[in-house]
C-alpha cells in the first residue's frame, strides 16, 4: 500500500508531460466552472475527443483535474456579481454577494477560493481513508435514507429564514417543492404541470431558478440604486492583497467548521443519488445551525461562504469512489468520466483494488495537486478580479445579464428556459423587495425532488416499515432535533424582538 | 493538385447553374454544406458516443461537409425527435433517438409530433438485446428459479411510461411472472440497489449491464435477441400462449438500435448520398476499431432495410394496440 502512495506521486509529479497536461486542465476547468450554466459533466463530454491519443494515467489524470477544479473558480461570480453558476454556488451566494457589497469582495474571494482548495484536499484524503469503508457506507444508504436526508436538509430552512421569519421560510421553501413536482410523475408516467410544453416534462431547470431568484433581483436592485456593487470606495474598503490574506486566514480560523463540512461533502458525495447540490445546501444549513451567532448569515457571514465550498470540492474525491470501485458513477458529471475511462482502458470495478492501485494513487494525488494549482492562479489573479465589484453598475449589469441569459440557455440548450427566467425572476425580485428569504426556495427546489422520489420508493419497497430500519431512526432522531431545536431558537428570538426592535 | 480543385470547384458552380435536377451526385451537394446531427440525450451516454463517432465517419465520406454534433435531450427523447422530424427536408439534418419510441407511437401517447414511417432512415449501428439479470446475491440462480419462485422479487424498471417500463410490464404479464415492479430508478440507480439487495433484478438492454456483470455482481438468467450464445434465449425457455406478438415485438425493437435518421421527404439523390456514406463509415476498419476499443459493437443494417423492420414494428393488431396501451398505464392496485 505504501508503495502504491509514492509510486502513484512520482508517477503524477515525476513526468513533465503530465504536469503539463494537468495545467492545461487546470485552466480549463477554471474557464469553464466560471462561466454560469456549463457545468462539469458538459466539458468531459467535450473534451473525451482530445483523450483518445493519450495514455491512461494522462488522459485520467487530465479529466479529473478538470472536472475536480470546476468548484474552485465557479464560486467567483456567485460572490461577485450574485450570479451563481449552478445549483452547488447558490449557497455560496447567500453570504458572498452580501459581503462584496460591503466591500469585502477580496476578503471573501480569499475565503471561498482557500476553502475550495481545502475541501478537495481533504476530500481526497477521506477519499484514500474511505477506501476499505466503502461498501458498508455506501450501501447502507437506501431510498428510505435518501428521504430522510432530504427531510432534514429541509428541516435547516428554519434556521436559514432567520429569527422572527421562520413561517415567511416555510412558505418560500413549500413554493420550491411546489415547483420541484413539476414535470414527469416517475410513478403514473402523468406530466404534472406542463401544458404542452415538453421541456417541462423534466421539471423546471435548476439553474435557471437559481440564476432568476439570486442574481436577477441583485442585478434589478443594483441598477435602481445606482453606484457600484461595492457600497465602498475602493480606498475606503482598503482593498488590497491584506484583505485577500484576511478572507485566506478566515479558514484556519474556523477549521473545526472546514474540516465538519468536508467530511460531509465527501460523505455525501460518495452516495450515488444525492448529488452536489444537496452536499453544498446541507453544510450551509450546518454551518447556520451550529454558529453561536445565526443571524449574521445572509448578510455577509464569512463562514456561510467556507462551508458550502469545501463541501462542493470535497465531494469530488468521494464521488470518484463509486465510480471507480463499483463501476457505478455517483452522478451524471461522472457517467460521463466513466464512459471517458473506458475508452482509456480503464476498467472501473472491484479489480481497480488490485490490478491498478498505482493508478488509483495517481488520481488522489491529482485531485490533491491540482486544488493547490488552482487556488494558488486564482488567489494571484483575484486581486484584479475582485475591483470589478468597485465599476460602475451602468457597466456592469448589462454585461451580467447577459451572462445569466446564456447560462440559463447553455445548461439544456432551451430558449424556453429564458421565458422560465423571466418569470422565476420576477418571483424572486418580489422575495428580495419585500425582505423574505430566497434560500429556501432553492432548497425546496432542488431536497423537494429527492425527497417525492426516495419516498415513493421506500415505500413501493418496505411499505411504511421503512421508518424501523436502524439508520433510519438516527435520521429521525436528528430531524426531530433539528425541528425542536429551530423552534426554541425561533420563539427565544421572538420574546428578544422587543429589546432588539429599539436599536 | 490545385487544378483538380479548380476544376472540382467548376464541376460544383456548373452543377449549381444547371439546376438541382441534374446534380444527380449526392455526394457532390454536401460539399461546403453543414449537416446537423441532433442527438436526442445529454452529452455522455451511448447514443452520444455512437451519435459522434458516426458523425464524424459520415463527414469524411461526405466530402467538403462539416458534420455538427447538437444535444437536445428531454421528454424522454422527445424533444430531439420532433426537431429532426420537422427540420427541412434538404438532408441537412439527420440523427439519433431511442427505438422505445415505437411504443410510444402505436399507442398514440401525448407529445409526440412525428410519424416514425415517414421519417429517411439512414441506417442503425447496433443490435440491443435485452437480459432478464439478477443481483448476484439473490438465490435466483436460472431461469426456471424465476419462474418459480413463490415470493414476488423486486424488479427495477426506469419511469412509468418508458421504455424499459414497457417492456417489464409486457414480460411480466405475458408470461405471468413473480415480478413485483418497482419504477423510478434511472441511469445506474438499479445497479446499486441490486448491490444493497433492494432489488433482485431488472430487465435490461445488454450493453448497459455488462460491465457490472463483469465485475460479478450479477448474473444474466435468460435473453431476447442477439446472437451471444453464453445466456440461453427467452425463446427456448418459454411458450408464450397469447400476447406471443408483444413478445415478437421486443424481439424486433432488440434488432433496430443506434439509429440514424434524417427529416422526412429528403431527395432521393441526397438521401442515397447520406445512406452510401453510413456504409461507408460502418465498413471502415478505423471506426470498428474505435468502437471496440469503446465496447460498442457495430453490426449495421442500411436504408430501406430499417424502413421496413420500423413499419412491420409499428403495423400491430388493434388487440395488440390495447394490450400495449394498458401496459403503458399504471396498473390499477
Amino acid at each position: 500500500m505504501t508503495d502504491a502512495i509514492w509510486t502513484g506521486l512520482i508517477n503524477l509529479v515525476g513526468n513533465p508531460h503530465t504536469m503539463g497536461l494537468m495545467l492545461i486542465a487546470v485552466m480549463i476547468g477554471i474557464i469553464v466552472g466560471a462561466t454560469p450554466g456549463i457545468g462539469g459533466r458538459l466539458s468531459i463530454a467535450l473534451a473525451i475527443p482530445f483523450v483518445f491519443g493519450m495514455d491512461m494515467t494522462q488522459g485520467a489524470v487530465f479529466l479529473l483535474t478538470m472536472h475536480a477544479v470546476n468548484g474552485t473558480s465557479g464560486q467567483i461570480s456567485s460572490i461577485m456579481f450574485g450570479v451563481p453558476g449552478d445549483g452547488d454556488d447558490a449557497a455560496t451566494t447567500i453570504d458572498g454577494y452580501p459581503m462584496a457589497k460591503k466591500g469585502e469582495a477580496g476578503r471573501a474571494l480569499g475565503a471561498s477560493i482557500t476553502a475550495s482548495g481545502v475541501g478537495g484536499i481533504i476530500g481526497a484524503g477521506v477519499f484514500a481513508v474511505m477506501i476499505p469503508l466503502l461498501e458498508p457506507v455506501v450501501l447502507a444508504f437506501s431510498p428510505a435514507e435518501f428521504f430522510l436526508l432530504a427531510i432534514l436538509g429541509i428541516t435547516f430552512i428554519a434556521f436559514l429564514a432567520g429569527k422572527g421569519q421562520i413561517f415567511k421560510g416555510i412558505i418560500v421553501g413549500l413554493f420550491g417543492m411546489m415547483l420541484a413536482t413539476v414535470g414527469m410523475d416517475p410513478q403514473t408516467g402523468t406530466a404534472r404541470y406542463a401544458g404542452d410544453y415538453l421541456f417541462l416534462w423534466d421539471g423546471v431547470s435548476i439553474v435557471t431558478c437559481v440564476l432568476a431568484v439570486f442574481a436577477v433581483p441583485e442585478m434589478i436592485a443594483l441598477a435602481s440604486r445606482g453606484g457600484s456593487i461595492s457600497s465602498l470606495s475602493p480606498e475606503l474598503a482598503r482593498f488590497s492583497y491584506r484583505q485577500l490574506f484576511q478572507g485566506v486566514m478566515d479558514v484556519p480560523r474556523h477549521w473545526f467548521l472546514v474540516i465538519r463540512t468536508s467530511i460531509i461533502g465527501a460523505v455525501i458525495g460518495m452516495i450515488p443519488g444525492l448529488g452536489g447540490s444537496a452536499a453544498a445546501w446541507m453544510c450551509y444549513g450546518h454551518a447556520v445551525q451550529s454558529s453561536k451567532t445565526p443571524e449574521r448569515f445572509g448578510k455577509g457571514a464569512v463562514e456561510g461562504v467556507i462551508a458550502p465550498e469545501t463541501a462542493s470540492n470535497a465531494k469530488e474525491g468521494g464521488s470518484l469512489l463509486p465510480t471507480l470501485f463499483f463501476g457505478i458513477p455517483g452522478s451524471s458529471g461522472m457517467a460521463v468520466m466513466m464512459g471517458a475511462f473506458l475508452i482509456l482502458g480503464i476498467q472501473p470495478g472491484p479489480a481497480m483494488m488490485t490490478q491498478n492501485l498505482d493508478l488509483v494513487w495517481t488520481l488522489i494525488w491529482a485531485l490533491v495537486v491540482g486544488n493547490i494549482i488552482a487556488v494558488s492562479f486564482l488567489l494571484f489573479v483575484t486581486r484584479w478580479v475582485a475591483l470589478l465589484t468597485f465599476v460602475n453598475g451602468a457597466v456592469i449589469v448589462p454585461f451580467i445579464l447577459v451572462l445569466v441569459s446564456v447560462g440559463a440557455y447553455a445548461n439544456e440548450g432551451q430558449w424556453e428556459n429564458l421565458v422560465i427566467l423571466m418569470i422565476i425572476s420576477f418571483i424572486g425580485w418580489g422575495l428580495m423587495r419585500y425582505d423574505w428569504p430566497r434560500a429556501p426556495f432553492v432548497i425546496g427546489l432542488v431536497l423537494g425532488k429527492i425527497a417525492e422520489e426516495s419516498l415513493h420508493k421506500a415505500l413501493g419497497l418496505w411499505g411504511t416499515s421503512f421508518f424501523t430500519r436502524p439508520l433510519s431512526l438516527v435520521l429521525i432522531a436528528l430531524i426531530a432535533a433539528t425541528i425542536g431545536l429551530a423552534l426554541y431558537n425561533n420563539l427565544r428570538g421572538k420574546n428578544a424582538m422587543p429589546v432588539g426592535a429599539g436599536s | 493538385m490545385n487544378l483538380l480543385s479548380k476544376s472540382a470547384l467548376g464541376f460544383v458552380a456548373l452543377a449549381a447553374a444547371t439546376g438541382a435536377a441534374q446534380a444527380q451526385d449526392g455526394t457532390a451537394f454536401y460539399n461546403g454544406k453543414t449537416v446537423n446531427y441532433i442527438v436526442a440525450t445529454a452529452p455522455g451516454g451511448g447514443y452520444d458516443t455512437y451519435g459522434r463517432l458516426v458523425a464524424e465517419y459520415m463527414q469524411k465520406y461526405l466530402p467538403g461537409s462539416t458534420f455538427v454534433v447538437r444535444n437536445m435531450p428531454g421528454a424522454g427523447h422527445l424533444i430531439g425527435t420532433n426537431a429532426i422530424y420537422a427540420a427541412k427536408p434538404d438532408g441537412l439534418t439527420l440523427g439519433t433517438f431511442n427505438t422505445g419510441l415505437v411504443y410510444n407511437q402505436i399507442v398514440g401517447n401525448e407529445g409526440i409530433k412525428f410519424d416514425l414511417n415517414k421519417f429517411s432512415w439512414v441506417g442503425k449501428a447496433a443490435a440491443d438485446p435485452r437480459v432478464f439479470m439478477v443481483a448476484a446475491q439473490s438465490p435466483i440462480k436460472s431461469w426456471a428459479d424465476l419462474a418459480a419462485s413463490k415470493e414476488p422479487l423486486n424488479f427495477s424498471t426506469a419511469g412509468v411510461g418508458s421504455a424499459s417500463y414497457v417492456e417489464t410490464v409486457i414480460l411480466t404479464r405475458t408470461l405471468k411472472l413473480p415480478i413485483r415492479m418497482q419504477t423510478g430508478y434511472n441511469g445506474s440507480d438499479d445497479q446499486l440497489a441490486m448491490r444493497r439487495g433492494e432489488i433482485t433484478g431488472t430487465i435490461a438492454s445488454r450493453s448497459s449491464i455488462d460491465q457490472f456483470v463483469k465485475n460479478g455482481y450479477g448474473r444474466m438468467i435468460a435473453q431476447i435477441g442477439g446472437t451471444e450464445k453464453d445466456v440461453p434465449q427467452l425463446k427456448t425457455l418459454v411458450k408464450a400462449g397469447s400476447g406471443q406478438e408483444l413478445l415478437d415485438l421486443i424481439e424486433s425493437q432488440s434488432e433496430i438500435a443506434r439509429l440514424t435518421a434524417a427529416s422526412p421527404g429528403v431527395p432521393a439523390p441526397q438521401l442515397k448520398a447520406l445512406r452510401d456514406a453510413y456504409r461507408k463509415s460502418m465498413e471502415d476498419k478505423d471506426l470498428q476499431a474505435r468502437a471496440e476499443k469503446l465496447g460498442l459493437p457495430v453490426e449495421p443494417a442500411y436504408g430501406e432495410e430499417i424502413a421496413k423492420m420500423i413499419a412491420t414494428a409499428l403495423k400491430q393488431t388493434p388487440e395488440t394496440a390495447a394490450l400495449l396501451k394498458e401496459a403503458m398505464e399504471k396498473p390499477k392496485k
